[in-house]
């Protein structure tokens, strides 16, 4: 690992909270990594868990996917969905050999702007420690 | 089992008005083989089998089966299909009814209690294979081989297959008709395949699962032998988005593995059948099973039991857990 190694990661931030509460904390001038590339969607709920897995194919070192907090939902019930699945998958990746500090989930309000700010500090510490995922990497092809 | 009341019920059922076909297991061509058995007419029923040898889960031809547009002003023929099942068959009739993949006036289940299939693979390299007819029978404590005329009395521990040392429904959870009475169940086994898995740290799982799935090569077995895996449109065969890609390498190999084992998270009733037919031996069955052990665990849930229940994936509760959230 050269010592000037920054993790990329890739969070998907529900449309109504993460990515508002992100909004928040550019606006509040709260200073974060910038190694956090954001997809916005419109629910964690319709994050289909092989996103995660194409992520870390394609190169994320690590991947964030945050939503409302239970409850808040802006359709009702989508957060909670996510959190079944995407815990399922993080147990499955976590038995394949993908580190567990690779894959993150989190609830972020539109009001919690210092939140996300820990949030995204925790998920770069954590991958940084992981170091590059090499090995899961899809392979280029140059034609 | 008492193969004359097998055949009895079967020719039964196959002569019924309402029975399109009946699919059992019947004698292969040679040796130990056993090859599913589509009975259409009563006589038929005559070469039907029940054996340690019938491991094969036969609710996948429920979905396998090609249904092509019918020509203008034809009635589709809404006849049943009358199928054999064993403990863990039937879990996989009763989760198909839970996602409506069937329905239940569309099947007649008969129900073979089971206690216990062998192992093909450790039949074969004790008792090798043969052209002429051989068979495998139960005894009170084990197996009984018929080989070359001789028989030969086997200690059960000794040839039974993996996934019925772990079984906790030997006894079909649906059924309509029953043969025979239900068997005793036994005491599942520790798990030892799983957790030996998990006792390992995060680059020997890694390269554990890199050695068994770079074997992979992609002909998708595992998928078409598989009852819970029927979609119409699977993302394997999708090129646009391309989910997995289809060049053979670690990573699609891995993704492959992750989506498949995924997408039977809380659906696997652990029939076994992807680990048998799998040309290259990747133990796909430790990836369902660890699943299936987190689910029941985790979220108390075990699919296959209830056919009113609701599908794992597509329901939550409100107190799920949430340990590993931020």
């Amino acid at each position: 690992m050269s010592a000037n190694y920054e993790p990329n990661i890739v969070a998907f931030l529900c449309n109504w909270c993460s990515y508002a509460g992100a909004d928040l904390a550019g606006t509040s001038r709260v200073q974060y990594p910038s190694n956090v590339q954001i997809i916005r969607v419109m629910c964690t709920g319709r994050v289909n868990p092989l996103y995660v897995v194409n992520a870390l194919q394609q190169g994320a070192d690590g991947v964030l996917v945050s939503g409302c907090h239970p409850g808040d939902c802006h359709y009702m019930e989508g957060n909670y969905f996510a959190r079944r699945r995407l815990g399922m998958l993080k147990d499955l990746l976590e038995f394949v050999g993908v580190d567990s500090r690779r894959f993150h989930m989190s609830w972020v309000s539109a009001s919690e702007g210092h939140k996300w700010k820990e949030v995204v500090e925790k998920t770069v510490e954590d991958a940084r420690e992981a170091g590059p995922f090499e090995g899961f990497r899809r392979r280029q092809i140059d034609w | 089992m008492d193969l004359d009341k097998l055949r009895e019920t079967a020719a039964e059922v196959a002569a019924r008005e309402d029975v399109k076909y009946l699919i059992g297991w019947k004698k292969g061509s040679y040796g130990y083989r056993v090859a599913p058995g589509f009975v259409e007419e009563a006589e038929g029923a005559a070469g039907l089998i029940f054996s340690p040898l019938c491991t094969a889960n036969l609710a996948t031809y429920l979905t396998l089966v090609e249904k092509l547009p019918l020509p203008r002003g034809q009635e589709p023929d809404k006849r049943k299909v009358a199928l054999m099942v064993k403990g863990c068959d039937s879990r996989a009739v009763a989760q198909l009814l839970v996602e409506k993949g069937i329905h239940r006036d569309e099947v007649v289940v008969i129900g073979c209690p089971c206690p216990g299939m062998v192992d093909p693979d450790l039949l074969g390299e004790k008792y090798p294979e043969t052209e002429e007819p051989a068979e495998v029978k139960w005894s009170d404590d084990g197996f009984i081989i018929v080989r070359d005329g001789e028989e030969t009395a086997v200690p059960r521990d000794e040839l039974l297959a993996e996934k019925c040392r772990l079984c906790r429904y030997p006894n079909p959870v649906i059924s309509d008709i029953m043969l025979g009475d239900p068997v005793d169940t036994w005491d599942p086994a520790e798990d030892e395949g799983v957790s030996e898995v998990e006792d390992k740290d995060v680059d020997g799982r890694w390269a554990y699962w890199q050695e068994q799935f770079s074997n992979c090569i992609r002909c998708y077995s595992c998928r078409n032998v598989c009852p819970l895996c029927y979609c119409q449109d699977c993302i394997l065969d999708r090129l646009n988005p391309t989910w997995v890609n289809r060049s053979v390498n670690f990573s699609e190999n891995t993704a492959f593995n992750i989506a498949r084992a995924f997408h039977l998270a809380g659906r696997c009733i652990e029939c076994g059948e992807c680990e048998r037919v799998c040309p290259a031996n990747i133990p796909l069955g430790k990836l369902n099973r660890k699943l299936a052990r987190e689910v029941r665990d985790k979220y108390g849930f075990e699919p296959g039991l209830d056919p009113e229940a609701e599908p794992f994936q597509a329901s939550f509760k409100p107190d799920d857990p949430e340990d590993f959230i931020l």
